[in-house]
């Protein structure tokens, strides 16, 4: 992990409310997949942490929604040819067993992004399932990195593209005839809450990676904590930010 | 060369700069970034005898130019610390071990199992984030002096500071009651008590509903509480409060401390230390200062 000034090689929109942000490393820095960056918006306090999408090179891309002042203000003061700073990478991001094999990817909203950086990774080693779910036909992106899947089941909530549903519930209807040996996912809270409920009996591994309100993103703040099965908590941009879902508080 | 040695209750610093409790962990993170050995010294996250879980998330929040913390005092224990984490950290710069408890008893304690263990102890006394203890200590003079003089009776070999909250009624007034009750030092300032909201939720931000404002906002009042501090007691002061450069950091020597402690700015940037301490050097060279030192209370007011 490292600190780095960036330059931004392109920052645009790509569907409602969401942007894509490419920018490039003096040098190649070596990325897992599901791992993320800090990345420093004007005057704010506090980096904001974006997941990693695409690692190629020293090109890194990540894709955030417009959500609040600091998010807004990447979107509108940020152009291609600026200067960024980056910290990174950060967190443990997502790891695979030779044996896991079969591998279904489950995300919905921004939580799509960091399973890009999964398929990316794992397309070429491993059988991949993604299903992917969207608000509605505005909100889909990046559907040809998804097509690197071995299946890619599309999922809207309003149905106006897709499977009309959720993204837990179009992996669910096919997970007897998948047969998943893991299943990674991200998304919002409920979203990963339902997971974990509909697949606690299934006895295979589900790792989630997860969101929260960080302060230094390294681990040293303890800001950023979930709660652990133990009831010890675990930092979820340092011990994080994919858990076994079996082993945290959702 | 601009010397940046500072001296504090009788310790040599290789410079004034150090992270602030609870920004920096025991160092560890921030070392795989930097070798934190080129620091003044590093000032723990806040110990407890026994281990702590702390509050619910979220637990930060940002307003304009400053943000609101209320971690609630996670910390895996005095004990955990001694044995995993001091040895290393010792190697590396002076370690000021920044203490809180919910009882005299507790400050008492833990006091006496670190004793000749750390350069110094900090004294958390104003920590607004939890629910007993902590600030409640640190608000009237009277429990500032008996919380100090609790404290100090344990303490043979390693000195005292007194870190004071600045959501009180005279800062002077806490000050003399630490430096009353034996304290070595103060620092100041902690955290001003403060909220942010969400206005589409219509709830705070933080989990806690309350928490700790600073960062670059809040140093205009930090340093006005520096001064009137470092005017009323005559042990040394280390000043913080929205530190973010160099410049920042010498504001706050003028007005009386002996150091200085960086906290939020570690957030906005990794490497906020190493390039204060660089600063520093490259700011007394060219004004000519031949020891930092020599700016502690060079203020001269108008």
């Amino acid at each position: 992990m490292r600190e780095v000034t960036a330059t931004i090689l392109e920052n645009v929109k790509i569907a409602e409310d969401i942007y894509s942000l490419t920018f490039y490393t003096e040098e190649v820095i070596p990325v897992r997949a599901g791992q993320f960056c800090m990345i420093g918006v004007g005057a704010h306090a506090l980096r904001r942490p974006i997941a990693i999408c695409k690692a190629e090179g020293e090109r890194i891309t990540v894709c955030y929604r417009l959500k609040g002042a600091g998010t807004r203000s990447l979107a509108s003061d940020y152009k291609a040819g600026e200067k960024l700073s980056v910290l990174l990478p950060l967190g443990n991001g997502f790891a695979l067993s030779e044996n896991q094999k079969k591998i279904a990817i489950v995300g919905g909203g921004v939580g799509i992004f960091p399973l890009i950086s999964a398929i990316r990774e794992f397309a070429d080693k491993k059988e991949i399932y993604a299903y992917m779910g969207f608000k509605s036909r505005g909100a889909v992106c990046m559907e040809l990195e998804m097509q690197r899947a071995k299946k890619f089941v599309l999922a809207t909530d309003d149905g106006s593209e897709g499977y009309h549903g959720t993204a837990v519930e179009a992996f669910m209807n096919e997970f007897d005839t998948v047969k998943p040996d893991a299943v990674l996912a991200c998304g919002p809270t409920p979203m990963l809450r339902a997971l974990k409920e509909a697949t606690k009996d299934k006895g295979i591994p589900v790792y989630v990676s997860l969101e929260e309100r960080m302060g230094c993103g390294i681990g040293a703040c303890l800001v950023c904590v979930c709660g652990k099965k133990d009831g010890s908590r675990a930092r979820v941009c340092k011990d994080g930010p994919v858990f076994e879902a079996s082993e945290v508080e959702l | 060369m601009a010397d940046l040695n500072v001296t504090l209750c009788g310790k040599e610093l290789k410079n004034p700069v150090i992270p602030a409790s609870g920004t920096f962990g025991f160092g560890r993170e921030f070392n795989e970034i930097y070798d934190i050995s080129i620091l003044g010294g590093v000032c723990t996250k806040g110990l407890t005898l026994e281990p702590r879980i702390g509050n619910p998330v979220p637990r930060i929040a940002e307003s304009r130019g400053v943000i609101l913390n209320a971690v609630g005092l996670q910390n895996p224990g005095v004990e955990k610390f001694i044995a995993e984490d001091l040895e290393w950290l010792k190697s590396k710069t002076r370690v000021i071990a920044n203490v809180a408890g919910s009882t005299l008893e507790d400050y008492a304690k833990i006091c006496a199992r670190l004793d000749g263990k750390v350069d110094f102890i900090e004294l958390n006394i104003s920590c607004p984030n939890v629910k007993c203890g902590g600030m409640a200590f640190g608000i009237r003079p009277e429990s500032i002096k008996e919380v100090t003089a609790a404290a100090k009776k344990n303490l043979k070999q390693t000195p005292l500071i007194v870190k004071l909250s600045p959501n009180v009624e005279s800062i002077s007034a806490n000050a003399r009651a630490a430096e009353e009750g034996g304290a070595d030092c103060i620092s100041l300032v902690n955290t001003f008590t403060g909220m942010a909201i969400d206005i589409e939720r219509r709830k705070p931000v933080i989990a806690n509903n309350t928490g700790g404002v600073s960062g670059a906002g809040i140093k205009p009042i930090a340093v006005r509480m520096v001064y009137e501090a470092a005017q009323a007691v005559s042990i040394p002061v280390i000043g913080m409060g929205g530190i973010t450069c160099a410049e920042d950091a010498i504001e706050f020597l003028m007005a009386g401390a002996v150091a200085v402690q960086v906290g939020t700015q570690n957030f906005t940037d990794t490497l906020a230390c190493p390039k204060i301490i660089g600063g520093l050097k490259a700011w007394c060279e060219k004004h000519g200062v031949k020891k930092v030192s020599e700016l502690t209370g060079a203020l001269k007011l108008n």
